[in-house]
């Protein structure tokens, strides 16, 4: 996954979803959370991040909001909504199950 | 909640949209600003941070499309912006809009407007309350092979029940909150100052209730009103026959009137716009327990094998159909143990004014063949829009190149084109619709007031349009703008960039070999559907012109009918007998009249009597139809004796057995055998039981039954005593006499002057037989030509089109010295190519659909080869002229002007 474009869609939801648990963010802090938690592993591009942003909002998943951001600079927060938190809670489990069961294959195909 | 703050976004994107774009430009600069400061705090120069983020950030644009595409609103806005460029391109073009919609006005409007006369007949429910919750219910009737010797009388409809029936179905149904029965067609005599027919209907008493109709004035039936046959005589009038027959008097409730000679008390009237329950419109209703009043010679309430009530229930609520569909067969199933060998099946259906089966059957066929043609033109009209597009687009290829090359999608653009079309569509449409739904009332009441019908009948049908007709006309738009405009739209959105910038885009060769094929194949279906309207009208034409100069067979000149009922007026045999007698007298003794002649059918009239005969070993058995005949008929009528003899007085006075054949059913029965003193096995006319009867005699066949068609059996038989009320009167005069129909009517009014007949020449059958074919041949002329003008037009357009693209070529050959002749011919046969092709498709369609409407063109072959042969020519004829005149512009090119054009 060292290309944005490996990115499949649904992960690049997963991901900001849950950047956004911590705190509203806006999109450049969002791309440079995601670079940096994965040890630059991943780094999201412009061209991905803000039509997914978008069509996060519009599904109801986050919430955006105008407002001061560090060094008095306006910026657009996103925001994560109740029903968000839910769709990502789900998402995770579904995630977290996906990926432990690749892992067991993997692992015993590795021994 | 969630999707109420998906719609507050979406409406925010589409109703500022301005806003939400400025928003994502600052959101979208804030990052790269962002960048830019990160990008200087690892160490970048300013100018070396900012290249570096915007070279990141990729382009600006085209993200910010994708954003906008996932707000999901874009095709909204798109829509609008389309629709209103639409506008403009229409504006732009006034020639071209106008021709287009004026095309499409028509083909929608006459869709439109057969539309609705059929929804009016057949598809809209009866015009009562709750009409969704009735049902006709219609029984239709088997008997298994060996217990089949039941007899079944059917009048009207094999899917009516009897009396019997009725009650078992209305007593014991768990299912209909009422069921009621009626008779139509009840024609009688209403006596005013004279006799006068009117058609009404018998019903049961529960009638009105179940229709929840309620009376403007009076009181309609009460059920002590059925509770015995024959006695209580009460009638409701209709609005129209109040306000016609009896001047609208408000004391007619409470009067006596007289209908076939039995005294009636008015108790109601019906409310206005209510004329019963079938699509001619009844006069009045009477109770079903009278019928012996209306038709006295049979026994209508006992005989529990007589087929003549229609029934009608309302469904409880909550009952579907298939409860009552099952109900109704258990009921059935106890009806089948009465009778042996009875299968009963049960059917419901909605309730319309064309509810039974035979009158439904007729109105598809027809309207079927009607919506055809209509469709054939609409098609017509199509591919000639379509053809005009296509050779729009290609001048408008470079705007389209342009559009392409600033970043629209091909499906963009495709979507743009379709916008046009529908617009065209709907502006059209909207038209013909409008002007169709003013129109067609009109139309039909003009139609029907030109169709010789008896005065009595009015039809029920108000021509008027609905919902349902908008929802068509609006489809037929949509439909239409897909047909016309999607291929020009995906031919002229493929446009090769590099050719079409460049300064000529138009003379580029790969584009126009394709397109040209395109327009050949619009070409090609506008001549095939040509040709089949064209092949169909010249097929009615010789049909009709068939009808007019047609040999019956039988002579008609001099002779007049007169058509009585006399077992409806309740004669018995013995005193019709002494009636007709009296006429027969006063008749021959009328000045000029040399001979009167009975029969129960008159010559191709309107009643028809059929059974079924055959040989004694039954080798042979069908249908035939028969008519009782004095033993002048033959003579009068000049149908030739071939062998044998016509029936004798003793035959005659006694009704003997005998049977004079047709020359073709007496082949049918006995092939090369002598039929002379042959015994056939029919229907006892009065009791229907199997009988033997002798073959006395064979005439030449003649067209008594059918216009057109003289081969189908015929059978004679004599006019015995048994058949005296119901004989007809024809006489004939040596000299013709116009003041003949007038002695004869005060002879009668003196014999009995409640009795009403209809009096006039033989000759005037005939006008029932044209009537049907000269409006289909109008009709299909009227269609035939709009097509031909259509199709030319397309022709036109195809022809004058190519010689515009091959000017070049053309001024290329001219200049090496190709003559005019040559360049003419290059260009014709070019474009007769698609015409030959569509005229021999259509043709074949033509021989495939054309016995279709055999029954009216009266013995003219469906293949007829002087309509096969002329209607091509003509239509080839009509082609070349559409192609010569644009190919005569081809011969004036200049080769000079037109190398150097270049």
């Amino acid at each position: 996954m060292s290309k944005p474009t490996d990115l499949v869609q649904g992960t690049l939801d997963l991901l900001i979803l849950r950047t956004l648990t911590y705190e509203p963010m806006h999109g450049w802090g969002i791309a440079q959370r995601i670079q940096i938690v994965s040890n630059h592993v991943l780094q999201v591009r412009q061209g991905a991040l803000y039509p997914a942003l978008h069509r996060l909002e519009q599904q109801g998943w986050i919430r955006a909001e105008w407002g001061d951001s560090e060094n008095n600079r306006r910026a657009k927060f996103y925001a994560l909504t109740k029903a968000g938190q839910k769709y990502l809670q789900k998402e995770q489990a579904n995630w977290e199950r996906l990926s432990s069961a690749i892992g067991l294959v993997l692992d015993e195909a590795r021994s | 909640m969630r999707w109420l703050a998906a719609i507050s976004l979406r409406m925010r994107s589409l109703f500022h949209r301005r806003a939400a774009d400025e928003e994502l430009d600052a959101e979208l600069q804030s990052h790269l600003e962002r960048q830019i400061a990160a990008n200087v705090s690892a160490g970048m120069s300013q100018a070396e941070a900012r290249r570096t983020a915007m070279r990141d950030f990729g382009s600006v644009e085209s993200l910010k499309e994708e954003c906008r595409d996932m707000r999901k609103v874009t095709w909204l806005q798109d829509f609008a912006q389309d629709l209103h460029y639409g506008l403009r391109m229409l504006r732009k073009s006034p020639g071209f809009t106008a021709i287009a919609v004026l095309t499409l006005a028509l083909g929608i409007g006459a869709n439109t407007a057969i539309f609705t006369i059929l929804n009016s007949a057949a598809l809209r429910l009866l015009p009562v309350p709750h009409a969704d919750q009735l049902v006709t219910v219609e029984q239709s009737l088997r008997y298994a092979a060996n217990g089949g010797s039941i007899h079944r009388n059917i009048h009207d409809d094999a899917t009516f029940v009897s009396y019997s029936e009725y009650r078992a179905y209305a007593k014991e149904n768990r299912v209909f909150s009422g069921l009621l029965a009626y008779s139509a067609f009840t024609e009688t005599s209403l006596v005013q100052d004279k006799p006068k027919p009117i058609m009404g209907t018998l019903t049961s008493c529960n009638y009105f209730d179940v229709l929840e109709i309620h009376p403007q004035r009076g009181r309609f039936f009460a059920d002590s009103d059925c509770a015995a046959p024959g006695e209580s005589a009460v009638v409701v009038l209709s609005d129209s026959a109040w306000h016609s027959t009896f001047a609208g008097d408000p004391a007619i409730v409470g009067k006596t009137i007289t209908l076939n000679r039995t005294a009636f008390r008015v108790v109601g009237i019906a409310p206005p716009g209510f004329d019963g329950t079938v699509a001619v419109a009844s006069a009045f209703w009477a109770p079903v327990t009278m019928v012996k009043a209306f038709r006295p010679s049979s026994d209508y309430l006992g005989d529990d094998y007589l087929s003549w009530l229609a029934l009608i229930g309302r469904l409880k609520p909550g009952v579907s159909n298939r409860q009552a569909t099952a109900n109704l067969s258990v009921i059935a199933s106890g009806m089948n143990s009465l009778q042996k060998g009875r299968i009963t099946t049960v059917t419901l259906g909605p309730a319309t004014l064309l509810s039974m089966p035979s009158m439904r059957s007729i109105l598809l066929l027809i309207g079927s063949l009607i919506m055809a043609a209509v469709g054939l033109v609409l098609l017509l009209a199509c591919a000639n829009i379509a053809n005009l597009l296509l050779a729009r687009a290609t001048g408008r290829r470079k705007e389209i190149a342009v559009r392409l090359t600033v970043g629209a999608s091909r499906g963009r653009l495709i979507r743009q084109l379709l916008t046009e079309s529908l617009l065209l569509a709907l502006l059209g449409g909207g038209a013909g619709a409008l002007a169709s739904m003013w129109s067609t009332a009109a139309i039909f009441r003009f139609a029907m007031a030109h169709m010789p019908v008896d005065p009595e009948i009015a039809f029920a049908l108000h021509i008027t349009s609905d919902f349902r007709t908008w929802l068509y006309a609006f489809a037929l738009c949509l439909i239409t703008a897909c047909f016309f405009g999607l291929a020009p739209a995906l031919r002229a959105s493929r446009v090769d960039l590099t050719v079409a910038m460049k300064e000529d885009g138009a003379h580029s060769q790969t584009g126009t070999i394709s397109a040209g094929r395109l327009r050949n194949f619009l070409v090609g279906v506008q001549v095939a559907a040509c040709m089949l309207l064209l092949l169909a009208s010249g097929l009615l034409l010789h049909g009709l012109y068939r009808a007019q100069t047609v040999n019956p067979g039988f002579q008609m000149k001099n002779i007049e009918a007169v058509a009585l009922d006399l077992s409806s007026a309740g004669y018995t045999p013995q005193r019709a007998a002494a009636f007709q007698q009296q006429l027969q007298d006063r008749l021959a003794a009328l000045p000029g009249v040399d001979q009167v002649v009975q029969a129960t059918c008159i010559p191709l009239g309107n009643s028809h009597d059929m059974t079924g005969f055959s040989t004694p070993d039954k080798a042979k058995a069908r249908e035939v139809e028969y008519n009782h005949v004095s033993a002048n008929f033959f003579h009068v009528l000049g149908i030739p004796i071939l062998q044998g003899r016509t029936f004798t007085d003793e035959e005659e006075r006694s009704g003997a057995r005998a049977v004079i054949l047709s020359q073709s059913t007496a082949w049918r029965f006995f092939s090369a055998q002598n039929p002379l003193g042959q015994a056939l096995l029919g229907g006892d006319p009065v009791s229907g039981k199997l009988v033997q009867w002798q073959v006395v005699g064979v005439v030449a066949d003649a067209q008594v039954a059918n216009l057109g068609d003289s081969s189908k059996p015929y059978i004679y038989e004599t006019a015995g005593p048994a058949q005296q009320p119901d004989l007809s009167v024809m006489i004939h005069s040596a000299v013709s006499n116009p003041a003949i129909a007038k002695h004869m009517n005060s002879i009668i009014g003196s014999l009995d002057p409640d009795l009403s007949v209809t009096i006039g020449p033989l000759s005037e059958v005939l006008e029932f037989w044209r009537a049907p074919a000269r409006v289909a041949s109008t009709l299909s002329v009227i269609l035939g030509f709009l097509a031909l003008l259509l199709a030319s037009v397309g022709i036109y357009g195809v022809v004058s089109y190519g010689v515009g693209c091959r000017a070049r070529e053309i001024g290329i050959r001219m200049a090496l010295g190709a003559d005019n002749r040559d360049v003419m011919w290059l260009v014709v046969r070019q474009a007769m190519f698609p015409v030959l092709t569509g005229a021999l498709i259509g043709m074949v369609l033509c021989a495939a659909a054309s016995t279709i409407f055999s029954a009216i063109l009266f013995g003219v072959s469906p293949l007829d080869p002087g309509s096969f042969v002329l209607m091509p020519l003509f239509l080839l004829a009509v082609a070349l002229l559409a192609s010569y005149i644009p190919a005569r512009r081809a011969m004036c090119v200049d080769p000079m002007v037109a190398l150097r054009y270049e």
